[in-house]
């Protein structure tokens, strides 16, 4: 079963992105449980981990939401690339946060970068996904934790 | 490094030996001293007492030449002038001889008295000064009258120098001869004197050269065993350092502690100093209170390692990844005791993290193991079939719950929102896990209605908040599922024993019951679940008595419980029913029905009575549940309400009695102020007349205090009919 605070690493790992990229904090909206693939939005940043625990977390936001983060990061591109750099970034940053924490329990991947309709995002049958919303200004993004 | 009691004594006799051996010499040098003095002195008297024996000669031969110079009229002057140096030297030498004092001797003593009376012979002659001699033409040189008595005077002299000198000189030769002995003796005395201090010097060298020995045999002894601390502080996994009396660690600790705490700024850092960013405050000063303590004479070691607060210390850690970690340290101490007391405290600190984390998996296990147990012995009292009803409705109310949970929510009250539905879902839950004792999911679920209740209390409520109800309901949801394989598996085991053939009905197989389908949006906004599969009228009866029974055990109450009409209830108000009447029987096992020493006291019967009806009415059907027990009092209800701050106390005098009884209703509202399994959230009531209102019934309650209470629900007929059609 996973902890609080290894379900809280991942969290924090996420807000503390749009604080320190945007100076904008995000919140968390109302947590809940999924059975079953996790439905995903245009850009997805994916870590894949094993060791103590075994699954995915990934971090997925619509294009809008993006957009409006690389404005708000003063960035001029907007294209596809950039778009999915931004998401590798959070991806990334949820990485070294659970480095941070974890230590050598756990082994973290490279972060990889999804896009488009339906990626195939890597889940495991029968394996409730913990859905975390992540609100920022008028947006909603998720962080999907995905553990044995 | 304490000295041992025969290193101690070796050192003391070394240095004893040493002293003494010192002592000696300097007695040697100091009487070889004062001989060597003494030789001296004895020689120069020697030499003086030698050299004075050709004196009285001397003096003979210088008067008789005197005197021969003296007759033959020749010139005397130069003899005299020899006699007069040879008598002042031999005077001088002599009293020189006797004022050194070094000499004690009867000849120098006869020698003197007999030069003393060589004094008034030889005295005139020496001071002699005139013109011996008159010279005259006519017959040449002649004595003068001076003279001529100076002729006499020497011839005196010659003449008692004669017949003395022998004396005299034998005199001196005896003294010389006596000196000599004295030398002899002294020089013997030196040299036996010599040979001592070269003996005591040899045996002072040889006994610093053992010294040297013995020690640099300890010395090296000391290096060893310096060496081998080391070596066992560098290998050793527990911490150890000692305390003393300012609480500061001294200068020598195990290299483990560098491991154990990230520091290695050990040496002079008091205790307090090493647990300050590491533990909580109170958990800091009730282990400097502790150290305190262990410091006092009085106190008694056992008893002290009994309340030992750092038995097993969480702390937390720096990771190497720049995050933190737990850690679980545990401190031992020992008092060092020396002479005058304590002198020092021997602290051992473990990391026992990897013990204690295998030990709580052991304790997880353990407990999944027991409520594994549990649940099984439990569910072999329990229908197959109303087990699996009650799994399918607790985990259509636990997705009703994850519905509520996936609610978008941003603010405070979109979040404080959700909380009254999770509550009413999850204690609906454990009031039937409750009543078909299965425990561990009612435990789970209580755990679950914590988490809101702590949730009510907070004044800003944001999605951090819900992350522990979340997990929690992942963990319950796994266990529902574990149930239901080992139901799948009980009833296999059943329906292998008694055969298929007597098996009235059986349990839908696990996998077919794993993932019920959603329960109706409509069941779900009236707040009543509608499980997948109806519960029958049949299950109430078993129910009740089972809870009834857990209750009485649990609570020290002795009751008997009538069930009157279960069996026609309808199918659709089945779950209702269940549910208000767990609720009342809980509400009557734990506020109700009183003590049995309570209850003689009153002249009741030791055993209550519960009684449940369900029958027809004009209307529909009325539900009527009573007890025999303590009854509600309006005033104690008021009471409740003011401490729960539900009311003020000007609105609690101005309630009247149905107003009052109304209390019983309200949301959050309990008359007991701890909350156990069975009661104290407030929210039991609530949810019956919630329930019972959702089906459009009513509810009523009388009650006398001290007698019984008795509620009587009513459901309309039309509800029942409607429902059951649709």
């Amino acid at each position: 079963m996973l902890h609080e605070q290894e379900l809280k690493t991942f969290v924090e790992g996420t807000t503390n992105f749009f604080e320190v990229a945007a100076q904008q904090p995000a919140s968390i909206g109302s947590p809940y449980l999924l059975e079953g693939t996790p439905q995903v939005h245009e850009y997805t940043g994916v870590i894949n981990i094993s060791g103590k625990r075994e699954g995915v977390v990934f971090f997925t936001a619509p294009k809008a939401m993006l957009t409006v983060l690389l404005m708000k990061m003063q960035e001029n591109d907007f294209s596809h690339e950039t778009m999915r750099d931004l998401v590798g970034e959070v991806a990334n940053t949820i990485s070294g946060n659970a480095r941070r924490d974890f230590g050598r329990e756990f082994v973290i991947s490279v972060p990889s970068v999804l896009s488009g309709e339906k990626p195939e995002i890597p889940h495991k049958p029968g394996l409730r996904s913990f859905i975390i919303p992540i609100n920022w200004r008028s947006h909603s993004a998720k962080l999907v934790v995905s553990l044995t | 490094m304490m000295l041992s009691g025969t290193e101690r004594r070796r050192q003391l006799i070394t240095a004893g030996v040493g002293t003494v051996l010192t002592l000696v010499m300097g007695a040697v040098l100091f009487v070889g001293f004062r001989i060597a003095t003494q030789m001296r002195a004895s020689i120069t008297a020697l030499q003086t007492a030698s050299s004075l024996q050709n004196y009285p000669d001397d003096i003979t031969q210088q008067l008789t030449s005197l005197r021969d110079r003296l007759e033959a009229r020749a010139y005397s002057g130069q003899a005299l002038e020899d006699l007069q140096g040879t008598v002042r030297r031999f005077d001088r030498q002599l009293k020189e001889l006797n004022a050194t004092g070094n000499v004690r001797s009867a000849e120098l003593t006869r020698a003197l008295q007999l030069w003393h009376e060589y004094g008034p012979v030889i005295e005139p002659v020496v001071s002699f000064n005139a013109q011996p001699y008159v010279d005259s033409d006519t017959s040449g040189s002649s004595f003068s009258r001076e003279g001529r008595a100076h002729y006499a005077e020497v011839k005196r002299a010659q003449l008692f120098a004669t017949d003395n000198a022998k004396v005299l000189q034998a005199q001196l030769l005896t003294l010389a001869t006596s000196l000599q002995h004295d030398a002899s003796d002294a020089a013997a005395r030196l040299r036996a004197l010599l040979s001592i201090g070269v003996l005591a010097a040899l045996v002072l060298a040889a006994a610093a050269a053992w010294f040297q020995f013995t020690r640099s045999r300890h010395e090296r002894a000391a290096r060893e065993a310096q060496e081998q601390t080391r070596d066992i502080l560098k290998t050793v996994r527990e911490g150890f350092f000692l305390l003393d009396a300012d609480y500061r660690i001294g200068s020598v600790w195990s290299e483990a502690l560098t491991r154990m705490f990230g520091r290695d700024d050990f040496a002079g850092l008091s205790f307090e100093e090493l647990l300050k960013d590491l533990v909580p405050a109170a958990t800091l000063a009730t282990a400097t209170k502790y150290i305190k303590l262990l410091w006092g004479e009085r106190a008694h070691e056992n008893l002290m390692k009994s309340i030992n607060p750092l038995g097993q210390l969480e702390i937390s850690m720096d990771n190497g990844h720049g995050g933190k970690e737990t850690r679980y340290l545990q401190f031992d101490f020992h008092r060092v005791m020396g002479p005058a007391g304590i002198k020092h405290v021997l602290c051992s600190v473990g990391d026992i993290t990897s013990s204690v984390l295998l030990a709580r998996e052991l304790q997880e296990s353990q407990d999944n193991a027991n409520a594994q147990v549990d649940m099984m012995l439990a569910m072999m009292h329990i229908d197959p079939l109303q087990l699996v009803s009650f799994l399918d409705g607790a985990e259509t109310g636990l997705k009703l719950v994850n519905t509520i949970l996936k609610e978008p929510a941003r603010t405070d009250a979109e979040f404080r929102k959700k909380l009254s539905g999770l509550f009413r879902e999850l204690h609906s839950i454990k009031g039937e896990a409750s009543a078909l004792s299965l425990s561990s999911i009612a435990a789970r679920v209580h755990a679950l209605e914590d988490i809101v209740t702590e949730l009510k209390k907070k004044a800003e409520l944001s999605g951090n908040d819900f992350l522990p109800m979340v997990l929690k309901l992942d963990e319950l949801l796994a266990h529902l599922r574990s149930v239901r394989e080992m139901a799948g598996r009980l009833t296999a085991l059943k329906e292998s024993a008694a055969g298929a053939a007597t098996t009235a009905f059986t349990a839908p197989a696990p996998s077919a019951a794993a993932a019920p389908p959603p329960a109706p949006a409509a069941a779900q906004q009236s707040g009543t679940r509608a499980p997948q599969y109806a519960r029958r009228a049949e299950d109430l009866t078993p129910t009740l008595h089972a809870l009834a029974e857990r209750l009485a055990q649990d609570h020290g109450k002795r009751f008997r419980l009538k069930l009157a009409g279960l069996g026609d209830v309808p199918a659709p108000y089945v779950a209702t029913v269940k549910d208000c009447l767990i609720q009342m029987l809980r509400n009557a096992a734990v506020h109700g029905i009183e003590a049995p020493e309570v209850r003689r006291a009153l002249t009741k019967q030791d055993v209550g009575v519960v009684s449940v009806a369900f029958q027809r009415s004009a209307e529909g059907f009325d539900l009527v549940f009573e007890d025999d027990g303590a009854g509600i009092a309006p005033d104690s209800l008021k009471a409740a309400a003011v401490r729960q701050q539900l009311v003020t106390e000007e609105e609690a005098a101005a309630m009247d009695t149905r107003t009052a009884m109304a209390l019983i209703f309200r949301p959050g509202f309990s008359t007991q102020d701890e909350v156990s399994m069975d009661a104290g959230r407030g929210v039991g009531m609530d949810v019956v007349a919630r329930s019972v209102y959702a089906l459009g019934g009513k509810i009523g309650v009388s009650t006398h205090p001290g007698k019984y209470t008795r509620f009587k629900i009513s459901l309309p007929a039309g509800q029942a009919s409607s429902t059951a059609v649709a």
